[in-house]
């Protein structure tokens, strides 16, 4: 191995995320993070350890600091203290409805002590005491039903509500969905827009999947290694997540999409900015209907005071299933 | 294309005089291997690399920092220079870039009168969006596996420890596999939640 033997030692990890190790300690752990998987998902678990150790407040107080302005500097770490958030509260649910319900036994009766103690009793005494007793079982057993019936009917409340809720976002989603094709279709403006047919009981429902292909700068923009999507019936929208370089920095962005005849498809005109797992985005709705099987042309603009220049082209080709 | 920036627009450590164009990217990707393919996944696995280190160093912007990396690297294939060792090139220009902010976050620190300390704001509670992605991301893993993650998280200090020996036996596997595997779970459960969420948000 030509990297330098770093001891796998979970606190010389810690210190280095933390930004407490001197530059060349540093050089090493990376170099050896770098050629040596395994030594990588090292550093990465220790990451995640003291990512948990914090949201539980076990990280010691002289560290914290560190923590917060050295470790969360970025937003990519702050997300991963969300997710271990959530993941935390998620977890000690599980917890709470898995547990199994703690019986505890009563220690075991003197058995002599007991027997002795009812003896001693007058046949009356005994067989009020023994009245009490069955009564008090009945009232333990019927509080238990009641008990066990209440968290039944709360739980199927709950998943109702679930479903109920569920029934919901999907309703809005297709309700977005059509009104993106919609709007799509008369933004294109190929010609005159046709009437929306009114669907008839007969007609099957309007596909409404979405199906997305991200596009990055760099890899997209070349004649190689041309992303391909592939569009089945079910799909209604197709949605484009084009990456955009840091540098190309303008308030709004422009897209068009051409097909082979470099007839125009699609496109969507003061696009903003994202940022999502691919990066620096502008997202960029097309119904599927428009695309043929053949290659594309995507063409990316930077809109800046009435002023449109062109940053890139990205390439994708179309199949269908 | 890309287009040039003023250079007296940026802050000094992403000043760029420089953009990449197609033909340097191309030459970039020639420069990590012979056939284009291999080319694309070695550049996708440095450009991880390159994110990881930036956000091991406490950069703020990993992502930029990644691209601006490329950008340099690329500029210098483009001027003859010859790169026998790819990832270890990219890592030794991102250590100059790393100084460069280092330099640059001081100054604006010094400019503000500030200590550079980072506005955390105190998280809230999860929100019942989250929670609800994060159960459904998790009933799709197997059961096995969602053992495993909630096992491998619940209790805290004593107990967690406790709880994680006992899943090493459960499992019959040594306690780094165990943490591995949680790693694994762990990071495809946050692109689960990363994806319902932004389905949830369009």
């Amino acid at each position: 191995m030509d990297y330098p033997a770093t001891p796998y030692n979970e606190e010389l990890i810690v210190r280095y995320l933390l930004g407490e190790l001197d530059e060349k300690e540093q050089v090493e752990i990376e170099d050896h993070a770098f050629q040596d998987e395994q030594y990588m998902q090292s550093v990465l678990t220790v990451e995640s350890d003291l990512i948990d150790e914090y949201i539980r407040g076990e990280i010691p107080a002289d560290r914290i600091n560190q923590f917060e302005n050295h470790f969360l500097a970025s937003a990519e770490r702050r997300d991963k203290v969300e997710f271990a958030r959530t993941l935390a509260t998620v977890s000690a649910e599980q917890q709470v409805t898995q547990a199994a319900p703690i019986v505890r036994l009563a220690p075991p009766v003197r058995e002599n002590a007991l027997l002795a103690f009812i003896r001693s009793l007058n046949p009356v005494a005994a067989f009020s005491l023994a009245a009490a007793a069955l009564i008090l079982v009945f009232g333990m057993v019927w509080f238990a039903r009641e008990g066990l019936r209440s968290r039944t009917q709360l739980a199927q409340q709950q998943a109702e509500q679930r479903e109920r809720e569920a029934q919901q976002r999907l309703e809005a989603e297709r309700k977005r969905n059509e009104e993106i094709a919609a709007q799509q279709q008369r933004e294109v403006k190929e010609g005159p827009t046709p009437p929306t047919p009114q669907p008839s009981p007969e007609t099957p429902a309007p596909p409404t999947a979405v199906a997305t292909l991200v596009l990055l700068p760099g890899l997209s923009r070349g004649s190689g290694g041309v992303p391909t999507l592939t569009v089945n019936p079910m799909i209604g929208t197709v949605r484009l997540l084009v990456g955009v370089d840091p540098q190309d920095d303008y308030p709004r962005f422009k897209v068009e999409v051409r097909n082979q005849n470099n007839k125009l498809v699609g496109g969507q005109n003061n696009l903003t900015l994202r940022k999502t797992k691919a990066g620096r985005t502008v997202v960029v709705d097309l119904p599927a209907s428009k695309l043929t099987p053949g290659r594309y042309e995507l063409a990316l603009k930077g809109l800046n005071e009435g002023a449109v220049e062109d940053l890139g082209f990205y390439y994708f080709d179309v199949q269908k299933k | 294309m890309a287009t040039e920036t003023n250079p007296d627009d940026l802050p000094a450590a992403t000043n760029r005089k420089w953009s990449l164009t197609q033909e340097a990217f191309d030459r970039l990707l020639r420069c990590l291997a012979d056939e284009r393919d291999a080319a694309a996944e070695k550049y996708l696995e440095i450009r991880r690399n390159l994110l990881k280190f930036f956000e091991w160093r406490g950069c703020p912007f990993p992502e930029d920092h990644a691209d601006e990396t490329v950008n340099r690297v690329a500029r210098r294939l483009t001027e003859g220079e010859e790169i026998r060792n790819p990832m270890a090139y990219f890592i030794g220009v991102a250590r100059l870039l790393v100084l460069e902010i280092v330099k640059a976050r001081a100054k604006e620190t010094q400019a503000l009168g500030e200590m550079g300390k980072v506005e955390i704001v105190e998280s809230e509670d999860p929100s019942e969006a989250r929670l609800e992605c994060l159960r459904q991301c998790l009933q799709d893993l197997s059961p096995e596996n969602r053992e495993l993650i909630l096992g491998y998280y619940q209790g805290e200090k004593g107990e967690k420890i406790e709880n994680r020996r006992k899943l090493t036996e459960r499992l019959q596997v040594p306690v780094n596999t165990l943490r591995m595997r949680a790693l694994r779970l762990r990071e495809k459960l946050q692109d689960c939640l990363q994806k319902c969420l932004a389905a949830a948000e369009m």
